[in-house]
């Protein structure tokens, strides 16, 4: 027999499994003396490609193994913005999962939703020390002084770049560019050297945006980032804002950027050699070392020279426990065992290795040192050493607003508008701004 | 002779499952829809704030709307054109006499048979501004470096291109069949009386195949409108700077990535209407100059 007829059978030996054992637990189900049923919650997450593995299989799997008395069943629903809108749906129908992955962009969304059970309400004192959390990520997550959700994967955004084009190009490959200024004067001798076609792309463009805001320590919309009463109206149109948008525009026109669109498909043209840099979410690292066939550098992402300290913000998503008709105690004991086996230094620094977001434990950081981790790997450690430095502030905790994925529709929208050209930047982050604070306004309407 | 059916409610019977399906699926969701567009909705309650038109006001009002009307007319315009033109070529070479030609007609139809997203995946590999070949060969060929990511009538070119790949081997299977049904008399006795290739084309060949013609710029203008939203959401998701945010696609984001469900609804019924007027106007101007025999 062949290996590919072999696996056809394996194949159809699961789905026969999986028929029988179905059918079996409806029979269980239906037997009045069915007392020692494990407790199932559902599990909606955004992970695909690598991290689809690492959630499923490690996270998930790993979990029921040790807890026999438990299921976790993840489902995957799409990307983030999808998964969102699911969610939403799945709490009107009445059926929502137990928890929900959410990208930092929901946040406001959820905490509107009327849906979730705030973590910090079933976990008991003391059950998960959420004092051992990066400060950081929690001061995302924490709205009002209050915990919402439970931190899952964080990330930053940090600078790549291609060690051999810096050497090619005369520079050293050690020294990777801090400043807008560093980028552009490093790569116009990447660029007049050949070394590589473009010098600098970034994916996630207002993300990115919001990044120099927080960098420099500047409010991204009113009411201090929308974390001090309901942001109405966005302040990247600023001439903070202006300005960024105004240096990528130049950069576009000197041929130093090659724009190369919002999530991460920019990250080709870096591995493929022809950008020199990429602005990215540190949740590549992985991915990225992996796949380049250079050696990779990686440096805190850079700054707009002369402005004041600020500090990089979190991205990346957490999980949300969701009401639905009524959780029994028992489902909100799975839970929160979960949320206890997700937070074990040892499953934080597996998930770390195996994506790059952020090992988000202290203890779990210290498992890693002690483990030579980070001396083999730097890669994995500039985020977490970028995210130690700066200040905290409302500008560097994250912005808050309703409808906040269309917004970043729209700022992607008039970033792109900018750098082909078709408006001026100011103009571009004016009719943006307009269009996101009629959506504020919208939202405040219906979520009061 | 009349076929009757034995009995009076057999027919309604029979009728019934189709009926309910699409009851259920069209017409209880188009009037949910009509309800909405009036309303401000909620996302998480579904409960509506009455906002009478304001929702198709702000639509008439916004630059963004308008620009996506225009993009979706010039997008639907070069499917409609080029694809047509493409495939009417296509069509005439492949119902010349060729070895093979059983192998070319499977090979035209199989686009066709791909889905939204895997047509879509393959055209962004082909164009990708680093790696893609057809990036190379138009960098080799003309020093160039193209770049759809960023520029946007690039962006709307590539789109077309590859809706226009999809729909192609769709209407080169009515041309064929249509120009199988051209009578061989009329065109040799054309020849006969001495009129060229081109000639025979245009006065015999189109006019027979007018009915097809027509039948395939409705289906196309359809298709332009209101499938293309696979493709775009792979390929540039209305992007660069919204230059290939069609209709389908704004409604897509309103609705179902923002969950501005009344605003959505509102985009969804003058989508209905725009496409309902069009139509009409095609069988008013075009459907006239068809020839059915």
């Amino acid at each position: 027999m062949n290996t590919r007829m072999a696996s056809w059978f394996a194949r159809a030996a699961k789905v026969l499994a999986v028929t029988l054992g179905v059918a079996a637990a409806v029979g269980l189900g239906a037997a009045p003396a069915a007392a020692q049923q494990p407790v199932k919650i559902t599990l909606w997450h955004a992970m695909g490609g690598a991290r689809y593995d690492a959630i499923t299989k490690d996270i998930a799997a790993g979990f029921n193994k040790a807890n026999p008395s438990y299921v976790v069943e993840p489902l995957y629903s799409g990307s983030y913005a999808e998964a969102v809108t699911k969610a939403i749906a799945a709490i009107r129908a009445g059926n929502p999962p137990h928890i929900v992955q959410v990208f930092e962009v929901g946040t406001q969304t959820m905490l509107d939703s009327g849906a979730i059970i705030p973590v910090t309400e079933i976990v008991k004192p003391g059950e998960i020390n959420f004092g051992d959390y990066i400060e950081p990520i929690l001061n995302y997550y924490r709205v009002g002084g209050r915990l919402y959700s439970m931190p899952f994967n964080s990330s930053t955004a940090i600078i790549y770049y291609n060690k051999e084009a810096f050497q090619k190009a005369g520079l050293d490959p050690n020294t990777p560019p801090a400043t807008f200024k560093d980028v552009e004067e490093m790569g116009r001798k990447i660029v007049a050297s050949g070394s590589a076609r473009a010098a600098i792309t970034f994916g996630w463009p207002s993300w990115m945006l919001e990044q120099s805001h927080a960098l420099a320590n500047r409010l991204y919309a009113d009411h201090d980032n929308g974390r001090n009463g309901r942001a109405t109206q966005v302040l990247f149109n600023e001439p903070f804002g202006v300005e960024v948008l105004a240096r990528w525009k130049r950069w576009a026109d000197e041929k130093l950027l090659a724009y190369g669109g919002r999530e991460y498909a920019p990250n080709k043209a870096f591995l493929s050699g022809e950008v020199a840099m990429l602005m990215q979410s540190t949740s590549q690292v992985t991915t990225i070392e992996k796949a380049a066939r250079f050696p990779v550098g990686t440096g805190f992402l850079p700054r707009v020279e002369g402005q004041p300290a600020g500090k990089s913000v979190i991205g990346g998503a957490s999980f949300w426990v969701l009401k639905g008709a009524g959780r029994s105690p028992k489902e909100l004991d799975a839970i929160v065992k979960f949320f206890k086996f997700v937070a074990e230094p040892e499953e934080t620094a597996k998930w770390h290795e195996e994506t790059g977001y952020f090992p988000a434990t202290k203890t779990a950081v210290g498992l890693l040192t002690k483990r030579g981790w980070f001396a083999k790997h730097p890669n994995h450690e500039t985020a977490f050493k970028q995210m130690q430095q700066g200040i905290d502030s409302p500008a560097t905790r994250g912005v808050l607003l309703g409808n906040f994925v269309q917004i970043r529709n729209i700022t992607d929208t008039a970033i792109e508008k900018a750098l082909s050209g078709k408006l001026p930047p100011k103009e571009a982050l004016d009719e943006a701004a307009a269009e996101a604070n009629k959506l504020l306004a919208e939202y405040g309407r219906i979520t009061k | 002779m009349e076929g009757r059916f034995p009995n009076r409610i057999l027919p309604y019977a029979l009728l019934f499952p189709s009926i309910a399906i699409v009851v259920a699926f069209l017409i209880v969701p188009s009037l949910q829809a009509l309800r909405l567009a009036f309303f401000e909705v909620s996302p998480f309650t579904g409960r509506g704030l009455f906002v009478g038109l304001s929702n198709f006001r702000v639509l008439m009002e916004s630059d963004i709307y308008r620009h996506s009307l225009e993009i979706t007319l010039l997008i639907a315009g070069g499917i409609v054109l080029a694809g047509m033109t493409a495939s009417l070529a296509v069509a005439v070479l492949a119902s010349q006499p060729l070895r093979g030609l059983g192998v070319y007609r499977v090979a035209i139809l199989w686009p066709y048979a791909l889905s939204p997203a895997v047509a879509g995946t393959i055209w962004a590999l082909l164009f990708d501004p680093s790696t893609g070949p057809a990036t190379l060969l138009i960098r080799a060929l003309t020093g160039l470096s193209p770049n759809w990511m960023m520029n946007g009538t690039y962006a709307v070119w590539v789109v077309v291109i590859a809706a226009a790949w999809k729909m192609l081997g769709f209407n080169v299977v009515f041309f064929l069949a249509g120009l199988q049904a051209v009578p061989g008399e009329l065109r040799e006795a054309a020849q006969v009386d001495g009129a060229g290739a081109a000639r025979v084309f245009w006065r015999i060949t189109f006019p027979i195949l007018s009915p097809i013609t027509f039948f395939l710029f409705v289906m196309n203008s359809l298709y332009a409108f209101f499938e293309l939203f696979g493709l775009i959401d792979v390929m540039t998701q209305g992007g660069p700077g919204g230059a290939t945010d069609i209709l389908i696609y704004r409604l897509y984001q309103d609705a179902f990535i923002s969950a501005r469900w009344g605003m959505g609804s509102a985009q969804s019924i003058l989508l209905f209407v725009m496409v309902g007027i069009l139509t009409a106007l095609q069988f008013r101007f075009a459907g006239r100059r068809v020839f059915y025999g």
